[in-house]
């Protein structure tokens, strides 16, 4: 599972980066063709819910989902083989 | 299957400006009736006139759109007149505290088996900023451009008054508990009602100093108050500040409620 951020409906509000425990949403630099500025994933890797939802067979944290009020925030299945990021932490 | 189902997602993005808290609202309610495992067609969304009535226009199960404050009053007409059907009541604190305030009142009365779940967003919102009966002492409207007057109405206190089986109140920061809340609303039999209180940054916070949404997130976090510890706060003989709200499961009893199905 990763994350994603639908850009049609992203208005930027930017509360996805106030509720995440993680901090993986940031401030987006710049505005897309719309002209809002989208946040930008920073390491996404560290997601609880990316790693493991397939292993507890159930949703873990889901508050950027639950909270983002344009609903923009999703997780969608990674493509077999594709290559990903394992986050490491000490 | 999640919530995302129950969107009808040719409609979204949805109007609510950046940052509205009536979508995060939504989702929580979403979230809960797909626990509840219901179908689509047997279920309603029924809402008023408003920023917040807006929400079944997005949602792909049968609803209606009604007049303003009214949307107790049919949702009384189609519970009673088939009691398969489960009922959710979307409304927010200018529908149902002001004009539809004696519908309220008496639907909690009867004890009708709804959910009704109230977005406070302390502000007539889509008409650009008018005081509600909810805005806090002291903040600034259109129509209170001086600071409002008025002590506000707590619809929670009212609600459990009146005689509602379930009343809590959450925020819109506190997603996970809002949407326990809704599902243990969704399972009383009777009339459950869950306040929301949300932020408006457009008509609300631009003129009440929260120039980002999330200054008024970080406003409603942290003056909220639990049911727990206002009771011991209360019980320490402590006061308890003005500008604080209480949050938590306010009310669960078991009257004798209406349109039940058998």
């Amino acid at each position: 599972m990763k994350l994603a951020i639908d850009e049609t409906r992203c208005k930027g509000c930017n509360l996805c980066i106030k509720v995440c425990p993680y901090k993986i949403f940031k401030e987006g630099k710049r505005p897309n063709r719309r002209g809002i500025v989208v946040p930008e994933l920073d390491r996404p890797e560290r997601c609880a819910n990316c790693r493991l939802q397939h292993l507890y067979g159930r949703r873990l944290c889901g508050v950027c989902e639950l909270t983002c009020p344009d609903q923009a925030i999703h997780w969608i299945e990674e493509q077999p083989y594709e290559p990903m990021k394992v986050a490491i932490e000490y | 299957m999640t919530f995302e189902d129950w969107f009808r997602t040719d409609r979204l993005p949805h109007i609510y400006c950046a940052g509205c808290g009536n979508g995060t609202i939504i989702n929580c309610t979403l979230s809960a009736v797909d626990q509840m495992g219901w179908k689509k067609d047997d279920t309603v969304f029924v809402s008023g006139i408003g920023c917040s009535s807006r929400a079944p226009g997005y949602i792909v199960t049968d609803s209606l759109h009604t007049t303003h404050g009214r949307a107790l009053a049919f949702a009384t007409g189609v519970k009673l007149a088939n009691p398969v059907l489960n009922v959710v009541v979307f409304t927010g604190d200018g529908d149902l505290a002001a004009i539809g305030g004696n519908h309220f009142i008496h639907a909690c009365r009867r004890n009708i088996d709804l959910t009704v779940v109230c977005m406070n967003n302390q502000i007539y919102g889509m008409t650009g900023g008018q005081g509600s009966p909810t805005t806090p002492w002291g903040c600034l409207s259109t129509t209170t451009p001086y600071g409002c007057a008025e002590p506000a109405f707590d619809l929670c206190e009212l609600a459990i008054a009146a005689g509602a089986n379930y009343v809590a109140r959450w925020t819109s920061y506190h997603v996970k508990e809002l949407e326990k809340a809704v599902k243990a609303g969704l399972e009383t039999p009777g009339f459950s009602f869950i306040e929301a209180m949300t932020q408006c940054p457009t008509n609300f916070g631009r003129r009440n100093k929260f120039k980002q949404v999330a200054d008024q997130v970080e406003y409603i976090k942290t003056h909220a108050l639990l049911r727990a510890k206002r009771d011991r706060m209360i019980e320490q003989g402590e006061k308890v500040p003005d500008d604080f709200f209480v949050i938590g499961e306010l009310m669960r009893r078991k009257r004798p409620a209406m349109g039940v199905k058998v």
